[in-house]
């Protein structure tokens, strides 16, 4: 095997980790301040996680219902994520979400619109008013396509099919990264002033999820933990109620909230409407979090199908009632054969959304170190304990604009410690020695069990037992791990898996450390021994790095909401409607 | 067990080693709701470690794995075995995409069908400042673009139609459809130019409407009834530049 071990050399002034709707976002931000960066993406570009969120995207903009504001935006995005979100971070949030979207229409996103021309909104879960905008039920992709073309028109760069595996900090500044290029084999060094980490969350630790099979593995979060930066509130999973369990390579993806808007029927394999026992008024509309936990818990009960699934049964309604609300659904289904107008799916929570990631200072977006920035689903902060509908994508382009603006200001004054060239060689020396691991332990097989056991003992259920056998499992696997079998260059996905295992570990066990340390159940996060809300838990949980790779927990008390928010809060604003997407 | 065992003949290029393309045979066991693309990374996966080939989502939605099979352009995550086979012992084609240079088996170089993308301004070209609010847009006049902006560029229909094959400076059927995309959305004031870009030798005429692209899309849009607007607004354009 010939592995090069003088890497390519990039220099750039920004460089941005993750090609998704938040790097792509603080690229056009910095591109029209003229500041000169690059977009790093590991596939193809145009291509993220951003293009499969189907439903929407939150702003206040009150097109429908005119007594909407960002107030109210701001009260439900605290009270469903059970106030211990950052307030900084959902006051900035819901205050510029409105600019935003006016942003992404006046560069061409096609949103679906109401009689009088206005941007049209729907109701969404858990929110008090018509408030998220829409492309069909494809807003994601919608999204993307505006930031690339808009990122095209101000001809910013990009590389697709590029990994990165460190970050390098001098003097306590960014000053670059370290990867390597997934389609050469080369490694490469980024030389850069400012660093932003856009890479997304790391929901794929989990057996069932849906990210897409191999990304998602918390490569933000452990890259940040690694280069010194505090993650916080790591114990709070979304765990999506339906998820698909066949066929395999679909397994996790999402069944839409929208079928049980329209009426779907959750059952057990005894034909047992099994939501009047856990939630007899709002049924399969009760909150993600509750509904998610009925279905596991009837799945670990025996009431599940072979497949370890629910059924979900649409059926009852009218034929073209189903194809005209989800044609989307009828159509995957039917690419399977089965037809949902006619038999129920079978379903079953997956993992969905990291609502914890990397501490920011949400004014700025930028991180503990200088010069190193996150955005997105990789921070922490936003959304709490649990995240409210249709506040990713938005939360995607808010910081993304800020992070952008923030840099643009400081660039100029900002010490840059170039990129030392013994601290390339230290990272480019640890990826080679693992391409040419000669041990026991193959990538996937590893990254198997680790997926088994996030779902077993940091589920959607969770208890002390369950999580102390999954950091001692995790210690196994962790030791497996260094009699790895790789023996593959850098092109090989063995390799690429090889490297994934490394963030995973670190991922993974600030999972399991916030979650047994969090002696309550609270929003995603569900304890089996500890069932009740403590109201004394209204506090954080920081995952710190100790500097010699190990972690230490500390604890913060959650802000408080400024007097207008609060006040908000207080006029207990809800909507009698259950239209969920 | 699978249901049956097919033949898999993939196209195989290695610039470094090979002369040129060839075709190679892998027998994959496949159960008739698989999709085409299972079948590859069956191969790549189980048999054979150095077979190229892009894909993401394996969804429909990335659009990275539109490729030829059994001669058609296809998503490979998109198509069923079902839908290409009878039945045990059957044989599968897969191919890059035809008239793209070739990086490696079935990876093709897309730098000149993004370079077209860039050429047609795909964003909106507004005169004078953003408005307070946004820029109104009727339902009627948001359904006039709704189809084409399901477009994932996935290159299926540009590397489908005849005029690309006998020209690849041919801006192509996706290129067209983001420049009607725009010039078609009531916000929009830059008809004019990307009129100059589309209405040219390598434009719109060398369409021939030909339904090529519209067999091949993955999102069945339709694709040559928006060039054939186009076309018209060009040609109306045209009339009133010459009087």
């Amino acid at each position: 095997m010939s592995t090069p071990s003088t890497p390519e050399t990039v220099s750039t002034s920004v460089l941005i980790i993750g090609a998704g709707g938040a790097g792509l976002r603080t690229s056009i931000e910095l591109a029209s301040h003229g500041i000169d960066c690059l977009v790093l993406g590991k596939r193809a570009h145009g291509d993220a996680h951003t293009i499969w969120a189907a439903g929407g995207i939150n702003a206040s903009l009150g097109s429908l219902d005119p007594e909407d504001r960002w107030e109210i935006h701001a009260a439900d995005t605290l009270d469903e994520g059970h106030f211990v979100n950052d307030p900084t971070a959902v006051e900035t949030l819901c205050k510029r979400a409105p600019d935003r979207i006016r942003e992404l229409a006046e560069w061409g996103m096609a949103f679906d619109r109401t009689d009088e021309g206005a941007i049209n909104q729907r109701y969404f879960g858990a929110q008090s008013f018509r408030r998220t905008c829409f492309v069909g039920d494809r807003t994601g992709q919608a999204l993307m396509d505006t930031l690339v073309q808009k990122a095209m028109d101000l001809e910013v760069p990009y590389r697709e099919n590029l990994y990165i595996t460190d970050l390098v900090v001098e003097s306590g500044q960014a000053a670059g990264a370290v990867g390597f290029d997934m389609d050469a084999g080369r490694p490469v060094a980024f030389d850069a002033d400012a660093v932003v980490i856009a890479a997304g969350g790391h929901t794929s630790l989990y057996r069932r999820s849906s990210s897409r099979p191999d990304e998602n593995t918390g490569d933000a979060q452990a890259l940040a933990f690694k280069a010194g930066v505090p993650l916080r509130d790591m114990e709070f999973v979304q765990f999506h109620p339906t998820g698909k369990v066949t066929p395999e390579e679909e397994a996790g993806h999402l069944v839409t909230e929208a079928v049980r808007g329209e009426g779907g029927r959750l059952y057990n394999t005894e034909g047992e409407r099994f939501m009047e026992r856990y939630s007899p008024t709002q049924m399969e509309l009760d909150a993600r979090d509750v509904v998610a936990r009925a279905n596991e818990q009837e799945i670990r009960e025996g009431r599940g199908t072979e497949d370890d699934a629910v059924l979900l049964d649409i059926s009852h309604r009218d034929d073209d009632y189903i194809h005209d609300r989800l044609p989307r659904m009828v159509e995957e289904f039917a690419e399977h054969g089965i037809d949902i107008t006619e038999e129920p799916m079978e379903v079953a929570p997956t993992a969905h959304y990291a609502m914890g990631g990397i501490e920011v200072d949400f004014e700025t977006a930028q991180t503990e170190i200088n010069g190193l920035y996150a955005v997105g689903e990789c921070t922490a902060g936003v959304h709490g304990a649990n995240r409210l509908g249709g506040n990713s994508l938005i939360e995607t382009v808010v910081f993304g604009q800020i992070a952008g603006h923030h840099i643009a200001e400081t660039l100029e004054t900002r010490p840059s410690p170039s990129l030392s060239e013994a601290a390339v060689q230290d990272h480019v020396t640890t990826q080679d020695a693992l391409a040419a691991a000669e041990g026991t332990h193959a990538p996937a097989e590893i990254m198997d069990e680790l997926r088994d056991l996030m779902w077993r003992c940091a589920g959607i259920l969770r208890d002390e037992d369950g999580l102390l056998n999954g950091l001692r499992g995790l210690q196994r696997l962790r030791a497996d791990a260094e009699d790895l079998q790789v023996q593959a260059d850098r092109t090989s996905r063995r390799y690429e898996r090889a490297q994934n295992l490394r963030f995973m570990f670190t991922t993974a066990e600030t999972i399991l450390r916030g979650a047994l340390e969090r002696t309550e159940s609270r929003g995603a996060h569900a304890r089996t021994d500890h069932e009740a809300k403590d109201p004394d838990w209204r506090q954080n949980i920081r995952s710190l790095p100790t500097g010699d790779g190990g972690m230490d927990i500390g604890l913060e008390t959650a802000g408080q909401p400024s007097r207008r928010v609060q006040q908000a809060v207080d006029e207990e604003h809800e909507l009698d409607y259950h239209h969920l997407e | 067990m699978a249901e049956m065992q097919l033949n898999i003949e993939i196209k195989r290029y290695n610039p470094e080693d090979d002369d040129g393309p060839h075709w190679e045979s892998y027998e994959v066991p496949a159960d008739p709701l698989d999709s085409a693309l299972s079948l590859l990374l069956h191969v790549k996966w189980h048999i054979d470690g150095t077979l190229s080939l892009r894909k993401s989502c394996a969804h429909g939605i990335c659009g990275s794995d539109a490729m030829q099979i059994n001669g058609e352009n296809k998503l490979a995550c998109s198509v069923l075995v079902q839908d290409l086979v009878d039945g045990d012992g059957d044989t599968i084609t897969y191919a890059p995409l035809p008239s793209a240079p070739v990086v490696k088996d079935l990876i093709i170089d897309q730098s000149r069908f993004f370079e077209k993308y860039r050429e047609v301004k795909p964003w909106l070209i507004t005169d004078g400042p953003a408005p307070e609010r946004e820029r109104e847009q009727s339902p009627e006049e948001h359904a006039m673009i709704e189809d084409a902006t399901k477009c994932i560029m996935c290159g299926a229909c540009t590397h489908a139609c005849p005029s690309t094959w006998a020209d690849p400076d041919y801006l192509g059927p996706a290129a067209m459809l983001k420049a009607y995309r725009y010039t078609f959305d009531s916000r929009d004031d830059g008809a004019e130019e990307r009129l100059d870009v589309v209405d040219s030798p390598d434009g719109l005429w060398k369409c021939y409407t030909i339904f090529n692209c519209n067999e091949a899309c993955p999102k069945d849009i339709d694709i040559t009834r928006w060039l054939s607007a186009l076309k018209r607004r060009a040609a109306t354009s045209q009339a009133s530049t010459k009087a």
